[in-house]
């Protein structure tokens, strides 16, 4: 039995989920509206915010993709060991003669599709409303890096809580873990670069200036909001914080590979 | 009656929590089973008999190849191809179709599987469409079971399973487990609801911390322990544990307080 079919299946599952209720709306208001209202030509912006083409709108609104999303993807897969565990069909499914290593990667591919197809099918739809309101489409390079940094993105927080969900002895634990490492990468991380710099003998009373970007740059490099958003940059020419491509290639298989190797080999010890 | 599974000396410890220790993460190991040797047989039905802690349930997962340990004759994953386990009161919950959760342990397995078949067997037809959340707890029982047939297993483990049936599925069940004992299938049973047990086994296998104490079948267990033709389940624990029929007390009968006596009734 392939990962796949047994990840489609549990993907059925987790998308018939009563929580899906929520995170649709959630997902929705803050994909298509933020879309909605960034490419509005009227639009009062931030000066630092220059919006002239489609991507701009994009790579602008995923600031919001990182606050809902990624939220999505911890509320998706919380409890997606830690419940099984709980009630005692994880001793009927470990007993089941699969991989545990093949286990591990279904579960995997059905929260990320779970969390992946809903944001896929808004984006599209924004990219509707994009169109719509400044008669600009991004290019299919530009879309391409886009979906796969945003994939990514979703997959690194899907592996991260499934493995705290598969640590912790309750689902409120397994919830805590989610929502700090959630907490520190969204909204801790600009105080942790601040201090770095601050350490390194960076000033940090102005965060505009040039050896506090390159600081941050590579604080970033260790935050998968942070890899994200150096992905997203790779299209755009006027952006440069002296992140060359190989290492934000690097950053990101190494976000990809290393809390799956620890999922994986978390589930393959595994004792129910 | 053909040997499908032999165990050979397998031990097994769980790791708990050592308190001498200063470091919050030291383990030591805890309670488990200690060189047990036992051969489960096609189309017999073996009965784990034992009190609250024996190792009933640990040596049921280590069948199962839940815990990796050695002494068996074939690997663990293997055996579990060869396996249906139902455990202890599992508790099925969620939004999601009695089919769609068997479905997903059916995709766990290799073969061509006949979900309805299994669903009529166990008396789920009626409720294959409603959610996990609107089943009651025998209903739960079943749906276990159904898990535990799924892929024809050559050995059923189920670790009391008689828990939370109505006495007419009692029955039933009692019937669909022997009747897959005559078509070779080779049960490994525990229940604390002695008087079935009974009924059900060809032989039974009396554990107490952790050992096998004694196997085989019920007449020749009576007479190797000295009891009468008609003593009981409970008379041949109290026989093994030490204490009188007459004295069991729930705190008598708690593990750790329990003297252990050896066949011979000298007390370690």
């Amino acid at each position: 039995m392939s990962a796949l079919t047994l990840g489609l299946h549990i993907m059925k599952q987790r998308l018939s989920a009563g929580r899906m209720l929520v995170i649709w709306p959630l997902l929705a208001m803050f994909i298509l509206f933020s879309s909605w209202g960034l490419s509005d030509p009227k639009a009062n912006l931030p000066a630092e915010l220059i919006i002239d083409s489609a991507y701009d709108v994009m790579f602008a609104s995923t600031a919001f993709i990182i606050f809902s999303a990624t939220m999505g993807a911890v509320l998706i897969s919380f409890d997606g060991i830690s419940r099984d565990r709980l009630s005692g069909v994880l001793e009927v499914k470990l007993s089941q003669p699969i991989k545990r290593a093949v286990y591990a990667r279904s579960l995997l591919i059905g929260h990320w599709l779970a969390i992946f197809l809903p944001v896929l099918v808004l984006n599209l739809v924004s990219l509707l409303i994009i169109w719509h309101r400044m008669d600009d489409l991004p290019s299919l390079e530009e879309l391409f890096i886009y979906t796969l940094a945003t994939g990514l993105l979703l997959l690194w927080y899907t592996s991260i809580q499934l493995l705290a969900s598969s640590w912790a002895k309750d689902m409120g634990s397994s919830i805590a873990v989610g929502l700090g490492v959630w907490v520190l990468f969204t909204l801790l991380w600009l105080i942790l670069t601040t201090v770095v710099a601050g350490l390194s003998g960076v000033g940090v009373e102005n965060l505009n200036s040039s050896e506090y970007l390159r600081i941050e740059a590579i604080m970033d490099l260790f935050s998968p909001n942070g890899v994200y958003h150096h992905l997203l940059e790779l299209p755009l020419s006027d952006i440069d914080r002296g992140i060359s491509p190989l290492s934000t290639s690097i950053a990101a298989i190494l976000w990809s590979v290393i809390p799956l190797h620890l999922f994986i080999r978390r589930i393959e010890r595994m004792r129910p | 009656m053909e040997t499908c599974l032999t165990l050979d000396e397998v031990s097994w410890r769980h790791k708990v929590r050592d308190f001498s220790s200063w470091k919050p993460w030291a383990k030591k190991d805890g309670p488990g089973i200690h060189s047990i040797n036992l051969e489960i047989r096609s189309g017999s039905i073996l009965g784990l008999i034992g009190p609250n802690g024996a190792g009933k349930t640990t040596l049921m997962r280590a069948i199962c190849g839940l815990y990796e340990c050695e002494g068996f004759d074939k690997s663990s994953n293997s055996r579990r191809n060869g396996i249906g386990y139902m455990p202890e009161q599992v508790r099925w919950e969620g939004r999601v179709s009695v089919k769609s959760a068997l479905n997903t342990i059916a995709l766990m397995r290799e073969d061509e599987i006949d979900l309805d078949s299994i669903i009529k067997t166990v008396g789920l037809s009626s409720k294959s469409d409603h959610f996990l959340d609107d089943l009651s707890q025998g209903m739960r029982q079943r749906l276990s079971l159904a898990c535990a047939l799924i892929g024809n297993p050559k050995v059923l483990v189920m670790d009391e399973p008689l828990n939370g049936l109505d006495p007419l599925a009692q029955r039933a069940f009692c019937n669909l487990l022997k009747d897959l004992a005559k078509k070779g299938v080779a049960v490994v049973i525990s229940s604390h609801q002695v008087s079935d047990l009974e009924k059900l086994v060809d032989r039974v296998a009396l554990l107490h911390h952790g050992q096998l104490l004694i196997e085989g079948t019920l007449p020749n267990v009576r007479k190797d322990l000295g009891l009468e033709k008609e003593s009981d389940i409970v008379e041949m624990i109290c026989s093994v544990t030490g204490i009188s029929p007459e004295e069991v007390s729930l705190e008598l009968s708690n593990d750790d307080l329990l003297p252990f006596k050896n066949l011979g009734g000298e007390e370690e």
